[in-house]
């Protein structure tokens, strides 16, 4: 049980970390914490996508949309709390998103990656044009009127925090499943996977699904906490944008990769728009020059490049070979293999 | 009037070939996404603007020469300098990320050296002319975009399967292990690819800039309709390209009369349609 015994201490130690945060951060800290937590979310989720399945998507920031005018139009219109029309916002992005699925799987690649794109681009105009939805204006959440706010942060920062956790550990979970094992079989290769009976399309249909379902969550709950929406700032390619810098800088296909790029994301924007109290091009610019040399010195990630420096774990979802138990416990064999290797499967 | 709108669309889908050329031939040789794409677009109009200033008597078709010859060496030294290192990892997503990376630096460093204010290269009438051949009005500007167009892809198509660099360009793109084998260096390769699509992509810059006003903002804004130009055609396809502009355009001019608030919405629509009736585009291989 020794490789489960770190994840559980992570698990403990995030969850009262966050239940006693709040009083400790002030109003300030809460809601960094909220976004970085949520994107914290979201960038697990494009890492379920590309790092596990190999589907290389541009268009996730459809579902961060979909999620906030979901939550906040059925909140207003059947006059609900917010956080019962939130429920609603997983299961209208994981409708659409599957409904996608079925014509954008069809594409392969590069031609994939630029129609979920162009999908998003779509979507945001037809919400744009629909009447109901506010137009170019966007709309208020008007039941959030009556609350008390000091609550209402406090409520929203623990459902952040829930789904950041929830993320890192399903992905975990699954990542030791059956399923997640045939996940990762069809990202190395998919004509080999086929041959061993894996349902290739069924596989990734599952984790788009997951993937749309969650984005539609976190950005109901962001613009929840926004209280206000508009089609620019719900489908703004900015959300995939840093998606991808977050797992591609902390190490793509970890649990741990996008952890660490988080918290350099957020790092670099609080340092540069806080600390230096420069304008938000400066800030811009330093994070182009962290990708430029993440890339050219660690084109796998940081996280990666930690890890084989230190020969540390922590969240591995790596698994070892089974024969190579069987050679620990019979040490008098010869294994032809080398005990400490370990192979990504 | 609709053959007009028809008219103006295919002349405007010659600006949009012109984005998407320069984008299919790096996909097509390196199998990079080139994010900074639209970075050299906008760059270029700059360029081209400051050269103005300096010649404000230049004819403003004359602009596209400096303006190759400096963007292809831009486009030359970032490949040698970055991209090449990058590519080391046969992972594509490292190199997006670089040209990410890049995008972002180069347009906010543009912000900060020329601000955000639209500008607009005021070189003679040129821009304003138009003739009337069938009671039709047709823009001299976007009539030239569409000719030099035409012009660059048969170049370009002679330049890939008549002359040797094209041969070594073709065997690089097709395998690049095997060209060491015969003495080329694959990154060489890369860069001039990377200059001659920097090229590319400053002609589009510059007949941009001739046609409308332009900021920082404007290659990025165009980077969505470049790449749907080269999926509609096939990656790697230039005839593929020059048709998926064509397509683009007159689907966005149809689509706003139609509808004038309906922006790029037609465009992405008739997008769609097509690549899921031609999944690998007009031209694509089929895999």
């Amino acid at each position: 049980m020794k490789r489960l015994s770190s994840p559980i201490v992570t698990l403990v130690a995030f969850a009262a970390g966050s239940a006693i945060a709040p009083w400790f951060v002030g109003d300030r800290g809460v809601s960094l914490l909220s976004e970085g937590l949520l994107m914290l979310a979201m960038a697990q989720l494009w890492n379920l996508l590309a790092g596990y399945t190999g589907l290389v998507s541009m268009g996730l920031q459809c579902f961060v949309g979909l999620g906030g005018y979901t939550t906040i139009f059925a909140s207003n219109y059947f006059s609900i709390s917010p956080y019962w029309a939130l429920s609603l916002a997983p299961i209208v992005c994981g409708l659409i998103g599957g409904v996608s699925a079925v014509f954008l799987f069809r594409l392969r690649d590069a031609y994939f990656s630029i129609s979920t794109w162009v999908f998003s681009e779509v979507i945001a105009v037809v919400v744009l044009m629909t009447p109901g939805l506010g137009y170019v204006t966007g709309m208020t959440l008007e039941t959030a009127r009556g609350i008390d706010f000091e609550t209402f942060l406090l409520v929203n920062f623990w459902i952040t925090a829930a789904i950041a956790g929830a993320s890192v550990l399903g992905i975990y979970l699954l990542m030791h499943s059956r399923l997640g094992l045939s996940m990762t079989s069809v990202r190395d290769d998919e004509i080999a996977a086929t041959s061993i009976g894996v349902n290739v399309w069924c596989n990734r249909f599952i984790a788009y699904v997951a993937a749309a379902a969650g984005c539609g969550l976190a950005g109901g709950v962001s613009f929840m906490g926004a209280l206000f929406i508009t089609v620019t700032t719900a489908f703004d390619l900015n959300w995939v944008v840093a998606m991808i810098f977050i797992v591609i800088i902390g190490g793509i296909g970890t649990l741990e990769g996008p952890i660490i790029g988080t918290v350099i994301y957020y790092g670099i924007r609080e340092l540069f728009t806080g600390v230096f109290a420069l304008s938000g091009t400066w800030y811009l610019i330093a994070l182009g020059t962290v990708a430029v040399i993440t890339m050219l010195i660690a084109p796998a990630g940081i996280w990666p490049l930690i890890r084989d420096r230190f020969a540390i774990e922590w969240l591995s979802v790596k698994r070892k070979v089974p024969y190579l138990y069987a050679c620990e416990a019979d040490a008098t064999r010869k294994s032809p293999i080398p005990h400490e290797q370990s192979y990504f499967v | 009037m609709w053959v007009g709108t028809i008219i103006n669309g295919v002349l405007l889908g010659g600006l949009y070939g012109l984005f998407g050329v320069g984008l299919a031939l790096v996909f097509g040789v390196t199998r990079i996404i080139n994010i900074m794409h639209g970075e050299f677009i906008a760059l270029s109009a700059f360029i081209a603007l400051g050269i103005a200033m300096l010649s404000p008597q230049m004819h403003p078709l004359l602009l596209i020469v400096p303006v190759v010859v400096i963007s292809f060496g831009l486009g030359y030294a970032l490949q040698a300098m970055f991209v090449n290192r990058a590519m080391r990892l046969p992972d594509p997503l490292a190199p997006l990320l670089l040209t990410f990376g890049l995008s972002v630096i180069v347009r906010n460093l543009m912000v900060e050296l020329f601000g955000v204010n639209p500008r607009s290269i005021h070189q003679s009438d040129f821009a304003q002319l138009s003739i009337n051949p069938f009671g039709i009005p047709i823009g001299v500007l976007p009539l030239a975009t569409l000719a030099l167009a035409a012009l660059l892809f048969v170049a370009l198509q002679f330049v890939l399967r008549r002359t040797e660099i094209g041969r070594i360009v073709r065997a690089t793109a097709d395998n690049s292990e095997v060209v060491r084998l015969m003495g080329v260096r694959p990154s060489s390769v890369y860069n001039i690819v990377m200059g001659l699509s920097f090229a590319l992509a400053g002609i589009a810059g510059l007949m941009l800039a001739l046609r409308t006003t332009f900021t920082p903002f404007s290659g990025v804004e165009r980077l969505l309709i470049s790449f749907e130009v080269v999926v509609l055609g096939g990656l790697g396809s230039f005839w593929g390209a020059m048709l998926g502009g064509i397509v683009l355009g007159v689907a966005q001019l149809v689509g706003l009369r139609l509808n004038p608030n309906s922006g790029f919405l037609y465009g992405n629509l008739v997008f769609f349609a097509f690549v899921m009736l031609r999944p690998n585009g007009l031209f694509g291989v089929r895999q």
